[in-house]
Formats: C-alpha cells, structure tokens, sequence
C-alpha cells in the first residue's frame, strides 16, 4: 500500500485483522512473485470508521481519558459560556434559544469553528486552546459547550478525532459535549465533563432557570431574616425574663424580707423598752405607800402632838428627852434618807436611762450591719440592672423634659429634644425624621 | 471581602453561609446583624446579576497574534423544526 493511499485510511490495521482488500495485482517474472498493491482497506464485518472508533477508544481508555474522576465539576449557575460550534448551523439557534429562555442572564461568546469535512478536527481543537488561553482576557470563562447538530457517522467524524479528544482533555474549562443526536455517542462525549444527548440538551444543562434561581434566593433570603429577627426575639424576651425573673426579683425580696426582719427587731425592742420602763414605774409606783407610810413627816407630826403632851405636863424634865427626841428623829432622817425609796427611784431612773440609752445604740449598731447588707445587695441589683446592659452597647433615651423613657416613636414628637444615656454619659439630641420601622424590612 | 467583585456562584455560597451562621446562633447578636445586612447586600448583588434580562451574545474571532476578540454576533434566523428531535 502506497503512503498516499495509506493516509486516507481511518483505522489502524493489525496482525490478524480481517479486511477486503481492493486494488491491483503485480506479477514478478523472474522472482515468482505476485504483489497486492491495496488501493482500499475495509474491516471485514464492520465499517472502517467503526474500527477506527473502537481502535481509538480502547487507546484513550487505557490512557485514562475517559475516568470519572478526572472530570471537572460543571458550575451550576455560570456567567459567561463559550461555545465551539459551527455558526450557522441548527445546533446553535437551538442553544441560545434554550438558554435565552431559561437563563438570560449570562454571557455566550462563539467561537464559529467548521463541524464536518477535512480540517474540522483540527478548527474544533484550535477552537478549545484558544478559547482556554483567551479566557481571562475575556473576563473568564465558567463553562464551554462544543459540539453540533446531528447528522451520519460521517458527518460527526470530527469529534472522534484523537486530536478532539486531547484538546477536550487538556481543558481547564469545564466542557459539555453536544454532538448528534441521542444515539451518537463519539469520543469527544467520552472525554468530556458531562455529555449532553443533544446541543438543546447542553444548553439545559448548562444554565439553571432563572425563576428557580430567584426562588432560592428569595428563600435565602427569608431564611436569614428570619433567623435574624428571632434571634432579636429571642433576646428580647431572654432580656424580659432577666428583669423580671431570678436576680432581680430574688435581691428585691431578700431585701424585703430584711426590713421585715428589720421591722420586728423594731417593734420588739420597743416593746422590750417600753416593758421595762412599765417595770420600773410600777416599782416606783408600789414603792410610794411604804414611802407615805414612814414618811418622816407625819412621824414628826405624831411625836410632836406626844412632845406637846408631854410638855404641858412635864415642861422640863420632859426638855431633855425632847431634845433626845429630837436627835433621834434627825439620825432616822439621815438614814432613811440614805437608804430611802427616793434614793432608789432615782438609782431605777438612772438605770432606765441608761438602757433607754444602750438599746437605741444596739439597734443602731444592727441597723450599720443591715446598711452594709443592703449595700451588697445593691451592688447585685446593679449588676442585673440597666447599666451592664448599657455596659453591653444598649442605650436609654429620654425625653429631656419630664426624662421618661422613650419606648416607641409614638412616644416622640418631631424636634423633640432628647437626652440618651450611654454606658458612660450621656448626650443630647432632637428627634428629627421619625418613622414607625421594623428592625428589618420585610423582603 | 475581597476587592474582586464576587461571581454569582460565590456569592451564593456567601450567602448561604450567612444564613447558616445567623440560623445556628453561635454568633452574637451584634456580629449577626452585620452578617445579615451582609447578606442582603449579598442578595442585592445577585439579584442585579440575574436582572440582566437581554442575552448578550458574541462572536469571537482570533487576531493575528493569536488572542481573541469579541464581535458582535448575528444570529442564523430561527426555524420551527428543531434538528434535535
């Protein structure tokens, strides 16, 4: 077989291959020998293109090509695509069809190769480098679609060219492949990322559609808003809770039980004073009859009525023991003066002084030991109240007349002057522009 | 974020981060609200790219050195029949 003829043929031939040969016979005289000059080559059984197909198939196969693994990922909501396809063919307003009414969105730039006859091939892999070498000029390429429209084995010849089937290898940019119709498959769809039965299908793979993409978003969307505005919520009624609940209300009636207790030492002290100040009265009181009785006075008076007596009977002799008399009346003055009732009233007196004086002083001493507890209690108050709340970026604002707190805007009027309090001071502001607004805005 | 204006992919997957963040609670409240309004710019961003409602189509041709530049593109008129099927 003559190199030239050689050339046209599309499979390789091999030891033990069964083939029609066509062509002529030579015969050599002198040597005896017969020479077949093949001038066709056919496969016996199957048709060269055929044998080719399936020559190039296990070769590429076994050189790994066609493995998963090796495939990239097609990106589901591309920006710009190319596609390598003949621009005038069916396959291409079938494409951008497809994907104008899905998708439109996106950017389609062609790279207008030929898709049959001699040097298609070789235009189709052109086609795929140049796209991958221009594409970040071209602002990047997410997805590249090569392929054509149906047509006889011979017409998709080209896409079962090896040197197809390494440019599509050789890609960075993820291919789809969209050649014929459902039944051809050919070694370009072997190769490539993901293989589209038709170019209609290919463009329904490569784009999403738009509605389905706005509802995701939108669903997106909601999901964060959602969550966001329960996580407020949440907080909020956390908050509530807090100012309501545990510490709070817990260090309000601890103090409350305080005063009580505080109440009742109070009443009991009184009682306790006012007791003994009854005690000491009645004693004072029960006291007064014996005083009466012994009263010095009214002895005197009874002796003296017995002095008189005496002394109109005994004028004189009666003198000298008048004057003992009288001597003894005055050392019993002495000595129940000493010893007397009034002595001791006034030592009681004194007595209840002094315990009217030493019980306030007790109480007082108990009432700086409830201050200091309180003062505790205080210092928890604070840590559950507004200002680590404000400590935690919150902030309080008033009406600077009247200072209430401003709970809604329904509460303010335009121009309103406004005093807000910050975890370390405050300032002043005007309440311009007001409006009724919820945290977020509903999407 | 980068100063690279993000690809609608990517920007998708930001936000569905985001969503994912703020939905756990395992960031505060303060930080959840930043995330949120980063979202919606997100959103926004995606939106615009979506709105972009006419295909733009062109043609690439190759120059003498070998880059590619883009011309406009006429397209072959529309049939019925579909080769396809």
């Amino acid at each position: 077989m003559w190199r030239s003829d050689a050339a046209t043929l599309k499979f390789a031939p091999q030891d033990g291959l069964e083939v029609v040969a066509s062509g002529t016979v030579e015969v050599f005289e002198k040597a005896g020998r017969y020479q077949l000059y093949v001038r066709k080559l056919e496969p016996r059984g199957v048709g060269a293109l055929e044998l080719a197909f399936r020559q190039l198939c296990e070769k590429l196969k076994k050189e790994g090509l066609f493995e998963q693994e090796r495939k990239r990922r097609i990106p589901v909501h591309p920006q710009r695509i190319a596609i390598v396809s003949s621009p005038s063919g069916a396959a291409i307003v079938d494409m951008l069809r497809t994907i104008e009414r899905r998708y439109p969105c996106v950017q389609v730039l062609l790279y207008p190769v030929r898709v049959q006859g001699d040097g298609a091939a070789a235009e189709i892999a052109a086609g795929i480098r140049n796209v991958n070498a221009n594409a970040e000029r071209l602002g990047g390429i997410d997805v590249m679609i090569v392929g054509r429209g149906g047509g006889s084995l011979e017409d998709l010849w080209a896409f079962n060219e090896e040197i197809v089937a390494r440019a599509i290898y050789a890609s960075r940019i993820p291919i789809i492949s969209a050649v014929g119709h459902e039944v051809d498959v050919t070694i370009a769809d072997l190769v490539a990322d993901v293989r589209a039965a038709t170019p209609t299908a290919a463009a329904e793979l490569v784009v999403p559609v738009l509605s389905d993409v706005l509802d995701q978003l939108h669903a997106l969307e909601r999901r964060a808003y959602r969550s966001a505005r329960g996580r407020t919520e949440l907080l909020q009624t956390r908050l509530g809770g807090v100012m309501k609940r545990d510490p709070w209300r817990e260090a309000s009636g601890l103090v409350r039980r305080r005063e009580q207790v505080l109440d009742e030492l109070a009443i009991r002290a009184q009682r306790s004073l006012a007791s003994r100040v009854h005690k000491a009265r009645r004693t004072l009181e029960s006291a007064d009859p014996i005083i009466r009785k012994i009263a010095p006075h009214s002895y005197l008076l009874r002796t003296g009525v017995r002095i008189q007596a005496a002394q109109h009977a005994l004028q004189w002799a009666i003198s000298r023991r008048l004057a003992e008399y009288q001597r003894l009346i005055l050392n019993h003055e002495i000595r129940s003066d000493r010893a007397s009732p009034a002595h001791q009233i006034q030592s009681l007196r004194e007595k209840v002084v002094r315990l009217s004086r030493s019980i306030p002083a007790g109480l007082a001493s108990g009432l700086v030991l409830w201050n200091h507890r309180l003062q505790s209690h205080e210092a928890l108050l604070t840590a559950v109240s507004h200002k680590s709340v404000l400590a935690r970026g919150f902030s309080i604002t008033r009406l600077k007349k009247g200072r209430k707190i401003v709970r809604s805007v329904a509460e303010l009027k335009d121009q309103q002057r406004l005093v807000t309090q910050v975890s370390d001071g405050e300032f002043e502001s005007e309440a311009v522009n007001i409006r009724q607004q919820e945290l977020f805005d509903e999407p | 974020m980068s100063k690279r204006k993000l690809t609608f992919e990517e920007a998708l997957k930001q936000l569905e981060t985001i969503a994912e963040q703020i939905e756990r609670g395992t960031i505060g409240l303060e930080e959840s609200i930043d995330k949120y309004e980063e979202g919606m710019a997100l959103v926004k961003q995606c939106r615009d790219i979506l709105s972009k409602a006419e295909l733009k189509i062109q043609q690439l041709q190759q120059r003498a050195d070998g880059t590619l530049e883009t011309t406009s593109f006429k397209r072959p008129p529309e049939t019925n029949i579909s080769l396809d099927s």
